[in-house]
């Protein structure tokens, strides 16, 4: 019981992560069509942002973390800007935009190696404690700070969508990119508005990962991986079915950890993408009509 | 001094100009965008190592080495093979990432992150290829084999049936060809001549480790493919060779030796990247991606 607990509350914490990186990743392939591996890269480039602010200039916390999500989507802005907008206004396919994305992936992930090292580093703002019991499991508070915090911005997100005009206009770009600039909708600035946001949530889920682990410059590779897996497992146009689908991922990786040895966490994940891509390519939650365009 | 330098420097563009002829068939003549390509190498490198610290001689090696992946590409392509486009790319990544954790982690087999040293140098009927310049001559051969077998391969029918697909699956189809069988071979071949340059690469080096097959490895050959143009195999030959030799003078300009790897990597996908804006189709290519 008590390691069935265990691993449960791992593959929350586990899929809460992965679920921030599912939701920013599907916001933007909803609205944009493409794979954005270089969402990775805004994962990496904001931890370690945040240990610049922190741990190198010894900024308050509060303020680095700020700068920090801001930084996240303002290095999304400028990949929209610089790269996909002007590949896009050269009408290129979004096979193009795919290898243009993981050149950016690597172009980030090296210049990160560069600019800090490849050693290993800690933000070190938290200690890590023991830990509090919880049905014969541990959770260390940041841990629930981690449950606590995805869960309010997956409802924020959420009535983001819903309610207001932006989120609406996004749903519908998503759905069908012609009607919604018949209605006057610019698709330039929804693309821009989805790159911004996504990032910045993807940078949210490198502050929670960088707080509990240590920084890497390939942390956001390992970690887009499972949330793009988690985002089509659930339904990639859709932005609640791929944080469903992150949390999933969370919880198959911990699961498994009972049957395999613990190297092979992200080969299940992949394992799973790859007969998802292959049996039912529109996800759990997803519709047909979206996936064959 | 300078002389084994240009050797090594060689040895390097021959088993590049293998690896990207691979991926060009693929990418280029099928029109099957992969990225399991470094895979492939990998599997190629461990099956040619494993057997040769075994005692096997080396051109069995080599062969065998190139027929494990052959196998998996045909393993690959047959449940991929209605996927396209961007799916078939997440595809064949998933692939990849599959096959670097079971390098990493099956450490009975393949040591884990230790890696595999001391794997013998070529020896065939009994003449050793230990020097470079011997070893430079062995793999210019290969890599000509591998270049005439291409070429052969795309002058054929099949490969002009190739690129029917690659332009129009639906009317290929239509014209009574198998497009299912015709892609699992074109994987299936690309994959074969990935294999061999692994198993080249694994005896050149003598060591090889999971690091050596990163995904990371797959943007230097996807961005030949890419700069040389679609369906070019004379621009991928003229590209491997400039991209090879391109950052080079990293090293002399005093940086430190951990810097030149990731500035290396920056230089390739910058260019992967401003060649996908001014040059779409390469700078050999007449065929558009996607």
């Amino acid at each position: 019981m008590g390691i069935f607990t265990q691993l449960t509350i791992n593959g929350l914490i586990a899929g809460a992560i992965y679920a921030l990186v599912a939701a920013g990743f599907s916001l933007i392939y909803s609205t944009c069509k493409f794979i954005h591996f270089a969402h990775g890269a805004s994962i990496a480039f904001c931890g370690y942002f945040l240990y610049f602010l922190f741990s190198m200039l010894h900024l308050n916390f509060w303020l680095s973390v700020i700068f920090a999500i801001i930084f996240a989507g303002l290095l999304g802005y400028g990949m929209d800007l610089l790269v996909y907008k002007q590949l896009r206004k050269r009408k290129a396919s979004p096979l193009i935009l795919l290898i243009a994305s993981l050149g950016l992936l690597i172009f980030l992930e090296s210049l990160i190696l560069v600019l800090f090292g490849a050693d290993i580093k800690t933000i070190g703002f938290i200690r890590v404690t023991q830990g509090m019991e919880f049905l014969g499991a541990r959770i260390t508070q940041l841990q629930v700070v981690i449950i606590l915090v995805s869960i309010i911005l997956f409802v924020l997100l959420f009535l983001f969508m819903k309610r207001t005009k932006m989120g609406k206009a996004m749903r519908a770009v998503a759905n069908n990119k012609e009607v919604a600039e018949i209605v006057g909708i610019s698709s330039e600035r929804i693309y821009r508005w989805s790159f911004i946001i996504g990032s910045a949530i993807a940078g949210i889920a490198a502050i929670l990962v960088g707080l509990e682990q240590n920084l890497e410059a390939t942390m956001g590779t390992n970690l887009m991986i499972r949330g793009f897996t988690g985002a089509i497992v659930g339904g990639i146009g859709n932005v609640p079915s791929a944080i469903l689908g992150g949390f999933l991922i969370g919880f198959a990786e911990n699961y498994g950890v009972w049957f395999l040895p613990s190297g092979y966490k992200e080969a299940i994940a992949f394992v799973i993408l790859f007969i998802f891509l292959l049996f039912r390519p529109q996800g759990l939650f997803g519709i047909k009509k979206l996936v064959h365009k | 001094m300078i002389e084994a330098y240009i050797i090594h420097l060689l040895i390097l563009i021959c088993i590049f100009i293998i690896l990207s002829i691979s991926l060009q068939l693929s990418i280029g003549f099928a029109g099957l965008l992969s990225l399991a390509h470094i895979a492939f190498y990998c599997i190629g490198a461990y099956t040619s190592a494993l057997l040769a610290l075994a005692g096997v001689p080396f051109w069995i090696c080599i062969v065998l080495a190139g027929i494990s992946a052959m196998i998996f590409g045909f393993l690959l392509s047959i449940p991929t093979n209605k996927l396209k486009g961007d799916y078939l790319a997440l595809a064949t990544l998933a692939f990849h990432i599959v096959v670097y954790a079971v390098a990493l982690n099956w450490t009975g087999l393949t040591r884990g992150p230790l890696g595999l040293p001391g794997i013998p140098r070529p020896s065939i009927f009994g003449f050793v290829f230990s020097g470079n310049l011997s070893f430079l001559i062995l793999t210019f051969i290969i890599m000509l084999i591998c270049y005439f077998i291409a070429k052969l391969i795309i002058s054929s029918p099949f490969g002009k049936a190739l690129g029917a697909i690659r332009d129009d699956e639906l009317s290929t189809k239509v014209l009574g060809k198998n497009t299912f069988k015709m892609k699992t071979y074109a994987l299936g071949i690309s994959a074969l001549i990935a294999g061999i340059a692994g198993s080249l690469y694994a005896h050149y080096i003598t060591f090889i480790d999971p690091s050596s097959f990163h995904l990371m490895q797959m943007v230097p050959i996807l961005a030949i493919v890419i700069i040389a143009g679609l369906a070019s195999l004379r621009g991928t030959i003229i590209v491997s060779i400039i991209l090879v030799l391109l950052p080079e003078p990293l090293r002399f300009i005093g940086f430190p030796s951990s810097m030149v790897g990731p500035m290396r990597q920056i230089i390739y996908a910058l260019i992967l990247i401003l060649i996908l804006l001014y040059k779409p189709k390469g700078l050999f290519g007449k065929i558009k991606l996607g």
